[in-house]
């Protein structure tokens, strides 16, 4: 029930290429629950949360994109201070090793999504449950 | 000046020499190379069918992919400890190109070269500062040895280090350039940025250009910077490395050395001989080559033939420069790269689909090469680290197999140009 599909999109580093994929989500209706680009000098990737992965994969395949998914958990946190740090102790502790972080926030409470290596996903998970601390549930970001 | 004797003989004494040499090499090579002596069977003659050298269209052709079925030394016509030298060029399958030279071949090949820096006034008095890149390719150490052997004084700096190579070339007072057209170029444009006076503080008086095809008006170009004669070489590592032919002061067009390599000029489809004057393959038969003869080698360069005679005196038959491949052979700053020895390197790189595209083009005076890949999802699509380990992999593979330096770029799925459902393998957007 953890296991977020995130969609990461291979993007060329040229004009208008981020609009075409905007364009194609917005088009069918698909909603952005969070963004990431990431750049080298003449690709981007793009990681991104939508409400409907399965859909969003397939139109945006039939529109010549590489897509992939990528299995990510979130994690909420309250907007205090050392409440990120508690996230990353937890982790730490069990010897996982993070790949890459981001975050965005819903009203008062920020979420923190996290891809750790994929033989690692269980133990990431429980290791912060068993921290006290709330990993959001797939279905909150889906239709 | 003329180094020998052999370049104005009379044409019927040439054809004399040419014919007992040519019976000669036909005898030798029927007799230890199993390729020919099965290929000559095929065609149902024996070497006394060859009488002269009018016959030579009887023999059969050989090819490049005859050289690399026979990798390493299946063409080899001594034993190992007759060969002095080994050269070899870059190949498809991951098998190069090997050629081999006896003590006489590289008696042959520094005669040819120092008839080539004769023809272009070059003595004992002068510096040649050779650019041409040393190692496993033959053109640095044949140039350099062909230099010594009129005497003159050479500075072996091979390719690249562009700024250190014009302070030798200046502090040495180097009188004769040996490189590609587009490095004497690439130097020039470097020389200006770096303050030189390109005619003042240089001594050239001419250089000695090729391993790349060039249109007139960059000869002019690079003659006018450097304010330099022009001498163009050719040759090929198959027949001997450079110095096969050459151009000599009187004639833009090059002599090629005949008592040495016989030249025809053939349709490339047909395989039928034309008659001097027509453009098409040109063909060359080794006639005194040792340890790698080679009978009726198509070189793939387009060209015609001259016997008209030349005002030098020399009585060797002229061929025009270069016009052409009649293959997809790529030249890149003097490499030659096919596309398909492109593909099988990508082939043997995991993670990458076939779907790619060769960009060539000029950055300023020199080549360059671009290789487009298409992503998929069995890419590592989700790091950026991933990714560019992929374009690293690319890179250090085509330079340590194809010895070629080609930028990377990763794209997406169905970017590529496709033709009638067709991916266009190969832009040059270099124009001659």
């Amino acid at each position: 029930m953890y296991t977020i599909k995130q969609l990461s999109v291979f993007i060329e580093n040229k004009t208008g290429e981020l609009n075409d994929f905007t364009n194609v989500l917005s088009k069918n209706e698909i909603s952005i629950k969070s963004i990431l680009l990431a750049d080298s000098t003449d690709f981007g990737l793009v990681r991104t949360i939508v409400d409907n992965p399965e859909k969003a994969k397939a139109i945006l395949e039939d529109n010549g994109f590489s897509v992939r998914f990528t299995n990510v958990f979130g994690v909420k946190i309250d907007d205090v201070v050392g409440s990120f740090d508690k996230v990353v102790t937890a982790l730490s502790k069990n010897n996982i090793n993070i790949q890459y972080t981001y975050s965005f926030y819903e009203s008062d409470i920020g979420i923190f999504i996290f891809n750790v290596e994929k033989d690692k996903f269980n133990e990431a998970v429980k290791s912060l449950l068993d921290a006290n601390l709330e990993v959001v549930s797939a279905s909150h970001f889906y239709k | 000046m003329i180094w020998s004797k052999n370049e104005t003989l009379p044409r019927l004494e040439l054809e004399k020499l040419q014919s007992a040499r040519l019976k000669e090499t036909v005898a030798r090579v029927y007799g230890v190379v199993p390729f020919y002596q099965k290929k000559f069977k095929e065609l149902g003659i024996i070497p006394t069918d060859i009488k002269s050298i009018k016959d030579i269209a009887k023999l059969p052709f050989t090819k490049k992919q005859d050289l690399r079925d026979n990798y390493p030394f299946g063409m080899f016509a001594v034993n190992q400890d007759a060969v002095v030298r080994i050269h070899s060029s870059s190949g498809t399958t991951g098998k190069p190109t090997v050629v081999g030279y006896t003590k006489s071949d590289m008696d042959v090949w520094n005669e040819v070269m120092a008839r080539v820096f004769t023809m272009s006034g070059v003595n004992s008095e002068d510096t040649v500062h050779n650019t041409y890149g040393y190692g496993l390719f033959t053109g640095g150490l044949g140039v350099h040895n062909g230099a010594e052997t009129v005497g003159a004084t050479v500075v072996p700096s091979s390719g690249g280090f562009t700024s250190r190579q014009l302070l030798l070339m200046k502090d040495f007072n180097s009188t004769v350039l040996t490189s590609t057209p587009s490095f004497a170029l690439h130097m020039a444009e470097t020389a200006k940025k770096e303050g030189y006076d390109v005619k003042k503080d240089f001594k050239l008086k001419c250089g000695i250009f090729g391993a790349e095809p060039t249109s007139e008006g960059l000869k002019e170009e690079v003659s006018r910077i450097w304010g330099i004669d022009y001498f163009e070489i050719y040759g090929l590592s198959e027949i001997i490395g450079p110095g096969v032919s050459n151009s000599c002061c009187e004639s833009r067009d090059l002599h090629i050395f005949e008592d040495h390599f016989y030249p025809e000029i053939v349709d490339h489809k047909t395989g039928e001989v034309l008659p001097y004057g027509e453009k098409g393959e040109l063909v060359i038969t080794s006639l005194t080559k040792q340890a790698l003869p080679v009978i009726r080698y198509r070189t793939g360069d387009i060209t015609s033939l001259d016997l008209t005679p030349c005002k030098c005196g020399r009585t060797h038959v002229r061929m025009k420069s270069i016009m052409g491949r009649v293959d997809d052979m790529l030249i890149v700053n003097g490499v030659n790269v096919f596309p398909s020895q492109v593909e099988h390197i990508l082939s043997n790189i995991a993670g990458i689909t076939l779907n790619y595209q060769i960009i060539a083009d000029k950055k300023g005076y020199l080549d360059s090469l671009e290789i487009m890949v298409e992503v998929t999802e069995e890419m590592p699509m989700d790091s950026i680290g991933g990714l560019e380990k992929i374009k690293k992999n690319i890179q250090s593979a085509l330079l340590n197999n194809l010895y070629i330096n080609a930028k990377i770029k990763l794209v997406e799925p169905r970017s590529i140009e496709r033709s009638m459902g067709k991916a266009i393998r190969v832009i040059d957007k270099r124009s001659l």
